[in-house]
């Protein structure tokens, strides 16, 4: 598993398109939901971006921070053991949000920590984490 | 010679952006050009940040005053001389709201800016700020702002024979004189 991470139109999507050929694009922006997934076990490699969309979809059902955390983690674990299965690769585009002021509205504030975890988190399991800054990628991992 | 320099606020980018572009101008000779993209107001305050940030450079500049045409305020530097732009967020604030300029010639602006300044033989200092690593906004007019700002940074980071970013007064070093990163 790797991770894209980088502000808004840092050129993440670029960064990646240029690294994997052909992969299968799992974007909360076209309105799919994260759950949905499974749907493209066969393929060889697997690009899923739209994180906070995703996050944001959960912050009402679920008001603990810690079991939304430990929700979101599931689904990287589930990522993780569906690699190991067909032998491909998942690739997670994360938008970096945490360097602003901390926003007035609870439900923002939830978001960005919970974004924050995510990236955490995701980044602990990814063998390669990778930062987009004004179009260029450098690597966070040896 | 073309430099990228961004960063967050007051994280030292303009001091290291002067060192640098006087260092080139000692290596090239040639005069130190300050491109001054602030339009003068009446504004007390806005005045006064004016005059710091000219006392902070010292003496040796030649200031340029152009809010906008950044190829123009280039014509009027000698070739062989070094000219340092701070900062690009300004400039592209006034582009968006204060000219009949759209993005698109916008950033067709900077790719003749850089041209230009290569085949005038010109050393080009840009400065930027990043405003994108922060809650992504909400307000639409701010999400335009946001995106032709990152597609200058890209297009200048892309270009630039070296790329700094600058954090807490130090450099880190993307690229330098065609040395990119994969």
């Amino acid at each position: 598993m790797q991770l894209f991470i980088g502000g808004a139109c840092a050129g993440k999507r670029h960064a990646v398109r240029q690294r994997f050929d052909a992969p299968r694009w799992h974007s909360a922006y076209v309105g799919s939901r994260l759950e949905t997934w499974p749907a493209f076990g066969e393929a060889r490699c697997l690009v899923l971006e739209g994180w906070e969309c995703w996050i944001g979809q959960r912050l009402a059902a679920e008001p603990d921070d810690d079991r939304l955390r430990r929700a979101m983690t599931r689904e990287l674990d589930a990522l993780r053991a569906w690699e190991a299965e067909q032998g491909s690769e998942a690739v997670l585009i994360l938008l970096e949000m945490g360097r602003g002021i901390v926003p007035l509205g609870l439900e923002k504030r939830r978001l960005r920590d919970l974004n924050g975890w995510l990236a955490q988190d995701a980044a602990a399991r990814c063998e390669r984490v990778w930062y987009v800054w004004n179009g260029l990628v450098k690597s966070l991992t040896l | 010679m073309i430099a990228f320099i961004s960063g967050g606020a007051r994280s030292g980018k303009s001091t290291h952006a002067e060192a640098l572009a006087r260092r080139w101008q000692t290596e090239r000779g040639g005069a130190c050009y300050y491109l001054a993209t602030a339009r003068r107001s009446d504004d007390g305050e806005w005045q006064a940040r004016i005059d710091r940030h000219r006392q902070a450079r010292g003496e040796g500049w030649i200031t340029l005053e152009e809010p906008i045409d950044l190829v123009a305020a280039l014509e009027r530097v000698e070739p062989g001389g070094t000219l340092l732009l701070d900062c690009l967020t300004l400039w592209a604030s006034q582009l968006l709201y204060f000219s009949d300029f759209d993005e698109a010639q916008g950033v067709a602006m900077i790719e003749r800016l850089l041209v230009e300044a290569r085949r005038r033989d010109v050393a080009l200092v840009i400065v930027s700020n990043d405003v994108n690593e922060g809650m992504p906004p909400e307000d639409a007019e701010v999400w335009r702002y946001l995106a032709f700002l990152q597609r200058a940074h890209r297009l200048l980071a892309q270009e630039a024979d070296e790329v700094i970013q600058v954090m807490a007064g130090l450099s880190q070093v993307w690229k330098r004189r065609g040395e990119e990163r994969s």
